[in-house]
């Protein structure tokens, strides 16, 4: 059923409901609030960033507390909890089954998200995302260091948990007809990223109860002075949140597997190739870990296995970008809102990937370790295409869920602030960084280069801002006031959809 | 066979001189010069990835432009619209 | 699956990995030339610490946020930290180690020009990582 803005259901109906419609709402709403919340950390941080010396923020630490939350934030809250919006939504669908396969455990994976939020948001930490050790365990300064802890690990087993049903769902709930091959890309790629996280996410939270131990000063994992490695930590960290960047990207490319075969007017180039991309970068993902530790006094040996490990997926990523430009090749293409952000998607994704060529090379590592090129190459990706991913299929599902139509045009506009705001700050910071600025820095020396490229920095980031507040106008407009859908074809492309609003559920 | 000598020739320039350069260079004191090599390094990298680059930003701008709906080749429905269902 | 001809796709993953074994071969070739330190490298300790760098040349001489080399000499820094991660960056000669507590890392390099280059952190350590910094003066031999 659809959500009906002005005549709404019962708030209480949906936040105890186990229905997979139901939960894929909570998902949504979650992942975009903070999307938002954390998207305004951020222009908080250009605005600061725009000339040296103090503007907006006062101290370095609140600076540093600001790009924690953010990066937590936006890995944690949107990405992960989108993913998952999305995977509920369509995936007992596309498997032709009536709910997820463990509906109570779904709606208690949910719940685990605001949780997690909240001691994030409350406590505040300051060591980066990355939390390394020795800094965060013997001078972060708690409860925020703790609370960042534990709301990590509650977010932690809620991926695991989620992890589990789309996995159950996929291979043993799936329709008896319904041959695994025939399964659409998007569930696919959820069932890669979701076995990925089994795999991936313990480690970290083994991590994570060791770092607590040593904060506590009842182990030395990560203390030389009692006979640990803060380099351990690194290595258990990376071995997570490399792959867990491949289970961040895998469901967005395949929300675009969704998008642009529909709007393309023509089947798919090769399910097979897909299938096989996914499953190529689900492995060779975890082959890779410490090209983010190549700064770390490493051998020359360790570092060539690295190497050769991040190259190697990159055909998977490539095989993906074929099946794309295959698949619009020969059809007609309605260029509506989802497919500019899905084309769009695919070029910064492109580009993304590219600068990550380059970082894979060991000795440019030292000219671009933790600098702003970093920061520039993993926001292509992060936002440039997980986002434009995202949001192209918030685009996409908004007639199903509300039974409305967004605004075509603001959409567009939406889409072109966007991607002339992300090239013109992510471009950017790749030069900053290699002329030398380092990353997670609250101010710089005057070089006039810096200056110059901050403030670029900066004017892109609001440009991003300003386009992100005609979406929100668009979402909260048109949800209520919206021209009605077509329902069984919002777009008039004559294609066949995945209907989440025809699904039996037990309140209608 | 013509290429093979070009080949040859630039396997020998990129890579055997320099090494062999380094070999003896020991004794005339002539040490590596790693900002140069890096950032050279990094030049040639940035070459091939701007060539790549070129190459598929092309062709996915080739690709939107002919194959958008206003086209004009793009009048009459593909086969996929008619024909076969999907 | 598809039915139809894939021999474009092939061909597309052969131009892929033949410049992604070009990237790795070229990499692998570099590092191992700026890998080894040579024999008569000076060798010069760099410490790191919240939040600044302090440096002790071969003969003893100690330096604090400044570090006085002569243009042409070899030298190997060994890196390392007292407190927490910080990472040893001279951006202008791409010199960078992390500074891990417990361990010694090792860079060498040799300075070219003569002049005055900045010396940054490049990890974050804290309150004033982003002003960790420090000065290399090099000078005409």
């Amino acid at each position: 059923m659809v959500l009906e803005i002005a005549k709404p259901r019962p708030v209480w109906q949906i936040m105890f409901s186990t229905h997979h419609t139901d939960v894929g709402l909570l998902y949504l709403i979650t992942s975009i609030a903070f999307l938002f919340l954390g998207g305004a950390l951020a222009l908080a941080m250009r605005a600061e960033l725009f000339l040296p010396g103090s503007q907006i923020i006062q101290d370095s630490m609140t600076f540093h507390r600001f790009f924690t939350v953010h990066g937590t934030t936006l890995i944690f809250l949107f990405i992960l909890p989108f993913a998952a919006a999305i995977g509920n939504y369509l995936v007992p669908i596309m498997v032709r089954y009536k709910d997820m396969a463990y509906p109570k455990l779904n709606a208690v994976a949910y719940w685990m998200i605001p949780v997690g939020a909240a001691l994030i948001w409350l406590g505040f930490a300051d060591f980066t995302w990355n939390a390394y050790p020795t800094y965060s365990i013997l001078r972060a300064p708690g409860p925020a260091a703790d609370m960042w802890i534990f709301g990590l690990k509650i977010l932690g087993v809620s991926s695991i948990l989620g992890a589990i049903n789309f996995i159950v769902t996929i291979l043993k709930c799936k329709h008896p007809d319904l041959p695994l091959s025939k399964v659409p890309l998007f569930a696919w790629s959820t069932l890669i990223a979701s076995v990925m996280i089994l795999v991936a996410v313990p480690t970290f939270a083994a991590a994570l109860l060791m770092l607590l131990t040593d904060r506590l000063g009842v182990s030395g994992f990560f203390n030389p002075a009692m006979g640990g490695d803060p380099i351990a930590y690194q290595h258990l960290f990376w071995f997570t949140f490399h792959p867990e960047v491949y289970i961040l990207v895998l469901p967005a490319i395949g929300m675009m597997y969704e998008i642009i075969p529909r709007f393309s007017r023509k089947p798919l180039f090769s399910s097979g190739s897909g299938i096989a991309a996914f499953i190529l970068l689900g492995i060779v993902g975890f082959a890779s870990w410490a090209h983010h530790m190549y700064a770390t006094g490493m051998s020359f040996t360790e570092k060539t296995v690295f190497m050769i490990g991040t190259l190697a997926a990159v055909p998977g990523s490539a095989m993906h970008v074929f099946n794309f430009f295959a698949t619009m090749w020969g059809g007609r293409i309605r260029f509506s809102t989802p497919m500019m952000w899905s084309v769009g998607g695919i070029a910064l994704f492109f580009a993304a990937g590219s600068g990550g060529v380059l970082n894979t090379a060991m000795p440019l590592d030292f000219i671009t370790h933790d600098s702003y090129w970093v920061v520039g190459h993993f926001h292509l990706f992060v936002f440039g295409t997980i986002a434009f991913g995202s949001i192209a299929f918030l685009y996409y599902i908004f007639p199903f869920v509300t039974g409305r139509m967004y605004n075509e045009k603001l959409g567009q506009l939406h889409f072109v602030l966007a991607f002339i705001g992300a090239v013109i700050v992510f471009f950017t910071q790749h030069i900053l960084g290699l002329f030398g600025m380092p990353r997670r820095v609250f101010d710089y020396p005057p070089f006039p280069e810096w200056i110059a490229m901050n403030q670029i920095a900066t004017v892109g980031a609001m440009i991003i801002g300003a386009s992100m507040i005609i979406f929100l106008i668009n979402m909260i407009h048109s949800s209520a006031k919206g021209k009605e859908a077509n329902m069984d074809d919002p777009w008039g492309i004559g294609g066949k959809y995945y209907f989440p609003h025809r699904v039996k559920t037990p309140h209608h | 066979m013509k290429n093979i000598r070009y080949l040859a020739i630039s396997v020998v320039i990129l890579f055997i001189l320099p090494t062999v350069t380094i070999a003896f260079g020991e004794e005339t004191k002539e040490y590596v010069n790693r900002r140069a090599e890096i950032w050279n390094l990094f030049f040639r990298m940035t070459t091939a990835v701007f060539v790549v680059g070129a190459v598929v930003s092309g062709t996915q701008i080739w690709l939107i432009w002919r194959f958008r709906e206003s086209h004009p080749k793009n009048k009459t429905p593909t086969k996929w619209e008619t024909g076969e269902s999907h | 699956m598809s039915g139809h001809s894939s021999w474009p796709e092939w061909v597309y993953i052969g131009v892929v990995v033949a410049i992604l074994v070009w990237v790795g071969a070229d990499s692998w070739y570099i590092e191992k030339l700026i890998d080894h330190a040579p024999e008569d490298a000076e060798i010069i300790k760099v410490t790191g610490q919240q939040w600044f760098w302090s440096f002790e040349h071969a003969d003893g001489t100690k330096e604090v946020g400044e570090l006085h080399l002569k243009k042409g000499h070899p030298y190997k820094f060994e890196v390392q930290s007292k407190d927490v991660i910080h990472s040893f960056n001279i951006h202008d000669y791409t010199v960078m180690m992390d500074a891990v507590p417990g361990r010694i890392n090792t860079v060498w390099f040799v300075p070219d020009e003569a002049g005055e280059f900045p010396i940054q952190c490049r990890e974050y350590c804290g309150l004033i990582h982003y002003n960790m910094r420090g000065t290399l003066y090099v000078e005409e031999s």
